[in-house]
């Protein structure tokens, strides 16, 4: 599903983000990317998004070699990803609602598949009742679960999460994993890069433990490498 | 793209022009300000070929003729004219009658002729000349200038020429100005436009994200553009008609009756507003757009 072969990632200013990652991930699996700040994980996140380009070695998501892909596909590539961030980034001037149909919207979907698929979506992440609150009238993690519907309501293959627990607590952070294990458990993959450690200890899954841009640990229900 | 997205492209497209009012504001004013500019110099072009046309369709000639040509030369000269083809009509107009015609024309002015009398009278002695159609008008004068006591042929070819180089210099200084509005109008445009999509890029961002293609992010700032061309080619529309309507007030009603002024005769508005304003509409949209364009490819990378 998704397979790094050789993959080496050096920004502009020659600084090297990722070195030479082999890596496979299967169909349905939960996947925590973890490591110290500037470790690799938002690069490796940009990279499956194609946002940037490896350097070298070659990149396969769903079969599809990332990095042979015209620009034009590059759209369409997306919509089978779903993405969240740790700032949530929803448009503050649209409703939950809103926010939820605008990627709908994007891939003209029609009014009435909107209609349904939104309210459905929502209740799947627990927000039925704030649809039409706008973002500054929810909490950090309403905020995270509206983020999190809006990067589902297209049916993802793949979630990537780029630190979604970051900006909150532990108790908000846990319904947050919640949501993201009954995810993974309907079939998506998941992909995750943080910090938190609990989170990680408490979840059993994969771990993949990145330093200064190569994997230095890979663990099947793995906990928090710590290298120092 | 599906027809409930191009909606969504018109409807964003209007969003932004309002969202970004003061940068619209600015930009409509620019492209209506070439725009009238542009009204203008038609107005008159227009105008001019219209006299032009009505002085091509004239067939009359008047041959002055040489002081002190004899009764005899005038005799044989009127023969002369009456035997050349093409001519409907040749009556003399003695330099006597000549001055008596224009006491009449002047009316209540006439005492300003009081000078002039048999003695000093100032007006040669002339024919008027009417050819059947205009196309036998140049050979008319050219014969006519080929007999030895003519002074001079005045017919309404002179007037033509010298209208039609008023109308080319209208036309060649107009348009450069109106040149260089349009240029400024397409940077305020791009300006606009730059800031309509920094005002979004939060909201470029995630579309991206979500795997918007590049079109659909581009269209409603296509949209933008063109709206604000269009709106200043209203208003320029507007614009030209109100000042054309005005001048054509000022000028007085058809029923003028000496024959040089009724030459002026405006046309009408309608009969130049349709053609403005559809020639308005295509290069503000256009103008709108390719500003649009160019400022995306700047601003935008998608
Ligand atoms: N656009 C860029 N240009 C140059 N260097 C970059 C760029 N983006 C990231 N880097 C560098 O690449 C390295 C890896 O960055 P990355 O964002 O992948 O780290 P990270 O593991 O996500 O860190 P964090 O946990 O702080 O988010 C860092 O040293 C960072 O400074
Ligand atoms: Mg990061």
């Amino acid at each position: 599903m998704i397979q790094f072969i050789n993959v080496t990632k050096e920004y502009e200013n020659g600084l090297r983000a990722l070195n030479n990652v082999n890596l496979i991930v299967e169909r349905g699996e939960f996947v925590f990317i973890v490591g110290a700040s500037g470790a690799g994980k938002s690069t490796l996140i940009k990279l499956l998004l194609k946002e940037i380009e490896p350097t070298a070695g070659a990149l396969f998501v769903n079969d599809r070699d990332l990095t042979q892909m015209k620009p034009k596909e590059i759209p369409f590539y997306r919509r089978s990803m779903g993405v969240v961030f740790q700032d949530f980034r929803l448009l503050p001037d649209k409703t939950v609602f809103e926010n939820v149909a605008f990627a709908m919207e994007i891939v003209e979907a029609s009014r009435k598949e909107i209609r349904r698929q939104v309210p459905a979506v929502l209740s799947m992440v627990g927000l039925a009742s704030k649809a039409n609150n706008y973002p500054s009238q929810l909490s950090g993690g309403e905020q995270q679960r509206a983020a999190l519907a809006r990067a589902l309501v297209n049916n993802p293959s793949i979630l990537l999460a780029d630190e979604p627990t970051g900006n909150l607590d532990s108790a908000t952070a846990s319904e947050i994993m919640k949501i993201l294990n009954m995810i993974n458990h309907r079939g998506t993959t998941v992909l995750m890069a943080t910090h938190a450690r609990d989170i990680v200890d408490s979840m059993k899954k994969r771990v993949i433990t990145f330093h200064k841009g190569t994997i230095v640990s890979d663990k099947e229900k793995g906990e928090y490498f710590f290298e120092d | 793209m599906k027809i409930r997205t191009w909606k969504r492209m018109v409807r964003q497209g209007f969003l932004n022009v309002f969202r970004n009012r003061i940068m619209s504001l600015a930009s409509i004013s620019a492209i209506a300000a070439a725009l009238f500019v542009l009204g203008l110099v038609m107005a008159v072009v227009m105008n001019i070929n219209n006299i032009v046309s009505s002085l091509e369709s004239k067939v009359e000639i008047t041959v002055f003729l040489k002081d002190n040509t004899s009764k005899a030369d005038i005799d044989n000269i009127e023969q002369q004219i009456n035997s050349w083809d093409g001519i409907s009509e040749c009556q003399f107009i003695s330099k006597h009658q000549a001055l008596n015609k224009w006491r009449e024309e002047w009316g209540d002015k006439k005492y300003l002729l009081d000078g002039y009398h048999e003695s000093n009278n100032p007006l040669p002695d002339s024919f008027q000349i009417t050819a059947i159609k205009p196309e036998f008008v140049e050979g008319i004068v050219e014969k006519a200038n080929s007999i030895q006591a003519v002074e001079k042929v005045q017919y309404s070819k002179d007037v033509v020429d010298s209208i039609t180089s008023i109308a080319s210099t209208t036309r060649i200084f107009g348009l450069s100005i109106v040149g260089i509005l349009i240029a400024m109008a397409m940077v305020i445009i791009n300006n606009t436009i730059r800031l309509s999509v920094y005002s979004r890029r939060r909201e470029i961002n995630i579309m991206k994200y979500i795997g918007a293609t590049d079109w659909y992010i581009r269209w409603p700032f296509l949209m933008e553009g063109m709206l604000l061309g269009l709106f200043g080619a209203v208003l320029s529309s507007g614009l030209v008609a109100a000042v054309y309507s005005l001048l054509e007030k000022r000028m007085g009603g058809p029923s003028i009756e000496n024959n040089l002024l009724s030459l002026f005769q405006l046309l009408p508005l309608d009969a130049i507003l349709y053609q403005i304003a559809v020639l308005f509409i295509l290069i503000g949209s256009i103008v709108g757009t390719i500003a649009s364009l160019l400022s995306m490819r700047k601003h935008l990378q998608v």
